[in-house]
């Protein structure tokens, strides 16, 4: 862990507190006014930017030590348990893995449970979802609860009460595509993606009618032959060509811009979709692992950044867009920031889309730099694999330098909390697998560790500067997302179950207790009656370590699966 | 891993209680299930040989008992060598290798047919009986196409399956025009539709369709090289030496049978193109490969007879809702409720079409005739009739619950 001198905070402006403030009207209205009381917890990533940076102080640096647990709650579900609980007034309310296999609304101060929600899941989803069978919330607007399911559903409830009002069909997850991260509302639109991107789906988002769930607009995040962009793809592969927009969207009021990231293009042989090489030219397979900018209204895109051209490492570019404002050379600037998987931290002017800058925030060895001027990674022609084209030591592996778990960012420290991860990889077109009846060629990519003695690691990132501030070294990678407050204090869970309120200045660890389980997802924070809440789920996930060989091993050997909420405060 | 969606979970040592408590159970059901216990108790000299397949996965495997399918066929032809019976365990085989993890390697089953026999196929976890047979991609087209090697493909339109060797292989031919197909069935489909000249696709599908759908229209060249053909065994758990040394040993006897298996369903395994290095192959293959593959497959097909499909018993039959409500009152309802009334949902009947949609009626066939005995449902197949049954699914179908959905 190291510390630092506090100089350059003073380049950070505070306007990121009040973007969900920003352009009421052109929001939605109710979830507008959620996300602006300070005391609630509105959407999954705490407001439209997904900072998770809430102004609570009542539980600060000073006094974080004395917290005690207030109450817990089984979620009756175990593994992969990855939701964001939401608070709307004194109303908790948390989704749990398997499906959801329910969605529970509780007393936030007390946990008495209101209302549970089972919805009836197919009993073969598992078989259909590639990376387990993980939840990461639920989303709020006009007294309903918006639900994203591993059965490719989508459903409305009564906030109040639970009750059904809607269910409607957004892809038939029997093609290997499930829902796992809940919808973004805008105005009247729900808007979700879909997983799936390694088995041949075509990618694209959807935006439902609030009131009913009648589909108002479909986008495909990958041109098909004729539309414009489609001379990135050879012939009619990007017909299949992934590019799924799995994880949670971003969206900017000012603008009325939604950003969302999307998948690796598929299948892995790049030869079959490019050109099997890095001279690539311009079969870079749009939009693949890239950021979009979509209005919300049509669902037409804006414009695009592509992360990784002609991926061939499995580097999504799903990874949340975190909205903020940010002093950047001397003026306010709106930007988003992504901490890639393929190991940059992307800063871009999200009116523009113009990338200010691009910078490795973990150890990374595919690409030298990352050029913001020809928008494309000086690449190590030895580090990409192709056909008879083996690559050894890769740095990220595919699981990235960060995957899903979230980031946060906190105004007043100018810092981003990353919850990174340090591991490598081989790859090889090579291995023979069973599907269905068919062999074949899938990838090999055996994981290592990567440099250092450390797997994973809990990065505080100065995004002007683009330096590491402190960090502090785990020796399992996945370790849970981050909440920041304005009590100066970042909350993260690891694998081994350990949850820790940390000083965000320096990177102290404050107060930790073990939960008994693995924390993959981020915690949230909230006040009810006048005492704020931290509130965390944890239950580790079990499928993702069966890619990662011994690494794989020892996350499952770092804690049992579980399945539960835990509520803390003062006492 | 530890939790997987197997359907039938059985308990190989019942402790005491679960015993007693099976006792007790059994008593407080109708005397009818007396019947199949003491049937079943009778030849318990030796446990059946427990396979996992794929339930909806033809040529290979289905649960369908009038297309049980080639792999399900084999193990039936092996379990019966070795004085077994065959059970059962469905899993869906999506994802290859996690199918292996969470059924054979997690002891759900004592074996897997039709595996690639590859050393490393799952490092040492996984080890294999004598292969069985080959299988790979092949060539579908019309009869009078040549089909000998790669250049014969040159100007056409040529169906690839997504993520595949043949995918790989024509990736670099820019004068060969790539049409992406996502499984076998859609590959016959773009060929039939005149949207591809030629599919090169897995031969197994290919060849059980042409076959079963396509009235042997097509000719089907299987082909050989780097990733095109395999040598196909029986899997077993690292443990189950004893078992598959005793499977090798009935093997040599039973490969008239197994070829016969092959030809039943439709599946070339026989003499390929050689096709992997392209352009080398093209010039010594052909001539000689067309007439020997279209003999194969065509003396293959002969001893198939298409009535064999036909043997679909619920198939036909309409059922009658009343006599299966009479049925089910008097029997289904001690668990499942008086006219399907029941507050448990996992037991809930009204919740099948929700809950299987599609599969529904698949889903109660399997579920009737062989029961879930680690969750208590007896198997009735040898209780009722499948005409009483069908009584019964009609009359289910009838209370099923519709709300709620789009």
């Amino acid at each position: 862990m190291k510390l630092r001198s506090g100089i350059f905070f003073a380049g950070v402006s505070l306007v990121a507190m009040v973007l969900a403030g920003i352009g009421a009207s052109k929001a939605n209205d109710s979830v507008v006014k959620a996300a602006s009381d300070p005391n609630g917890w509105a959407i999954a990533g705490h407001d439209y930017g997904n900072t998770r940076f809430s102004p609570l102080k009542q539980i600060n640096s000073e006094n974080a030590g004395k917290l005690q647990l207030v109450y817990s709650l089984s979620l009756a579900s175990l593994r992969s348990n990855e939701s964001s609980p939401l608070v709307i007034g004194k109303t908790l309310f948390v989704s749990t893995s398997w499906g959801p296999k329910y969605v529970y609304a509780i007393d936030a101060a007390t946990g008495a449970r209101k209302w549970t929600w089972q919805p009836d899941i197919p009993d073969d989803v598992l078989q259909y979802a590639c990376c387990d069978v993980n939840n990461r919330g639920v989303s709020y607007a006009d007294g309903k609860i918006f639900v994203g399911r591993l059965d490719g559903k989508l459903t409305a409830l009564d906030a109040e009460s639970g009750k059904e009002l809607w269910t409607s069909t957004v892809v038939d997850y029997k093609q290997g595509s499930v829902i796992t991260s809940p919808p973004l509302i805008v105005r009247d639109k729900v808007i979700t993606g879909f997983g799936g991107g390694e088995y041949g789906v075509r990618g694209s988002l959807q935006a439902f009618s609030l009131k009913d769930g009648k589909l108002l607009w479909q986008t495909f995040t990958v041109p098909a032959p004729g539309e414009p962009g489609s001379d990135t793809w050879k012939g009619d592969t990007g017909l299949h060509g992934g590019g799924a927009a799995w994880l949670v969207g971003s969206y900017d009021a000012k603008t009325d811009t939604v950003y969302w990231g999307t998948s690796n293009p598929g299948p892995w042989n790049t030869a079959v979709r490019s050109t099997g090489d890095g001279n690539f030219g311009k079969l870079t397979n749009l939009y693949t692992a890239s950021t979009l900018a979509i209005d919300p209204n049509t669902g037409k895109i804006k414009w695009h950044i592509q992360g990784t051209p002609a991926d061939a490492w499995d580097y999504d570019g799903v990874n949340e867009l975190l909205l903020a404002d940010l002093k950047i050379k001397g003026a306010e600037t709106p930007v988003l920031m992504k901490a890639d998987r393929n190991g940059f931290f992307f800063v871009a002017n999200r009116e523009t889309g113009k990338v200010i800058s691009a910078e490795k925030y973990v150890f990374a060895n595919w690409a030298k730099k990352w050029d913001v001027n020809t928008m494309r990674a000086e690449e190590d022609p030895d580090k990409r694999p192709g056909p008879g084209h083996p690559a050894k030591d890769i740095c990220p592996n595919l699981i990235g330098g960060k995957n899903w778990q979230p980031m946060s960012f906190n105004p007043q420290t100018g810092l981003v909390y990353i919850p990174s991860n340090n591991v490598c990889m081989d790859w090889s077109v090579s291995d023979v697998n069973y599907k269905r009846g068919v062999f074949y060629l899938g990838a090999e990519f055996p994981t290592k560790p990567g440099p250092g003695g450390f797997l994973g690691e809990l990065v505080a990132w100065d995004p002007i500067a683009n330096k590491k501030v402190w960090s502090i070294k785990e020796d399992l990678p996945f370790n849970g997302g981050t909440l920041t407050t304005g009590g100066n204090l970042v909350f993260s869970g690891n694998l081994h179950g350990d949850f820790r309120a940390i000083d965000a200045k320096n990177g102290k660890v404050l107060w930790s207790k073990n939960l008994g389980s693995g924390i993959g997802a981020g915690p949230v924070t909230y006040s009810v009656d006048g005492k704020q809440y931290v509130a965390i789920v944890v239950g580790r996930t079990a499928a993702l370590p069966a890619f990662l060989g011994d690494i794989g091993k020892k996350m499952v050997a770092a804690a049992p699966e579980g399945g539960s909420l835990f509520v803390f405060a003062l006492q | 891993m530890s939790v997987s969606c197997i359907a039938r979970n059985e308990l190989r040592t019942p402790s005491r209680n679960t015993r007693l408590e099976h006792a007790i159970r059994t008593v407080l059901l109708s005397a009818l299930l007396m019947v199949p216990a003491l049937a079943a108790g009778a030849d318990e000299t030796k446990p059946p040989l427990r396979l996992c397949a794929d339930p909806t996965n033809l040529p290979f495997s289905s649960d369908d008992p009038g297309k049980p399918g080639l792999y399900l066929e084999i193990g039936q032809a092996v379990a019966q060598k070795l004085g077994r019976t065959v059970s059962t365990n469905w899993y869906k085989s999506y994802f290859g290798k996690r199918t292996v993890r969470e059924t054979l390697l997690s002891k759900q089953c004592d074996a897997m047919i039709g595996l690639p026999l590859i050393d490393d196929f799952m490092g040492a976890a996984v080890i294999f009986s004598k292969p069985i047979a080959h299988e790979g991609y092949a060539l579908v087209g019309g009869k009078d196409r040549k089909l000998a090697g790669i250049d014969d493909l040159r100007g056409l339109r040529v169906a690839v399956q997504y993520q595949s060797t043949p995918q790989n292989l024509l990736a670099l031919r820019d004068d060969i025009r790539k049409v992406t197909v996502l499984s076998p069935e859609e590959g016959m489909t773009a060929l039939e539709q005149g949207k591809v000249d030629i599919a090169f696709i897995w031969a197994p599908v290919a060849g059980w369709l042409n076959k079963t759908s396509y009235g042997d229209k097509y000719q089907i060249v299987p082909t050989e090289g780097d990733g095109l053909l395999w040598a196909t065994a029986i899997g077993f758990a690292k443990a189950s030496g004893a078992l598959r040394d005793e499977v090798d040993g009935v093997l040599p006897s039973l490969q008239p049978e197994i070829s016969a298996l092959f030809a039943k369903y439709g599946v070339p395994n026989g003499a390929p193109v050689k096709f992997g290095e392209a352009d080398r192959a093209t010039t010594s293959s052909v001539g000689a490969s067309e007439p020997v593959t279209v003999g194969q497959v065509a003396a293959a097909e002969k001893p198939v007879q298409t009535a064999a499909t036909a043997g679909d018993a619920k198939g036909d039959a309409k059922g009658d809702a009343t006599a299966g409500r009479e049925v089910f009152n008097g029997t289904c309802a001690h668990c499942h409720g008086p006219d399907a009334v029941q507050a448990e949902r996992k037991i809930d009947l009204r919740l099948l079409k929700k809950r299987y949609a599609d599969d529904m009626e698949s889903t109660f066939w399997k579920t009737v005739h062989d029961g879930r005995p680690a969750k208590g449902m007896p198997a009735w197949k040898d209780v009722f009739n499948d005409d009483e049954l069908r009584n019964v699914y009609v009359y289910l179908q009838s209370v099923q619950d519709t709300g709620g959905s789009n």
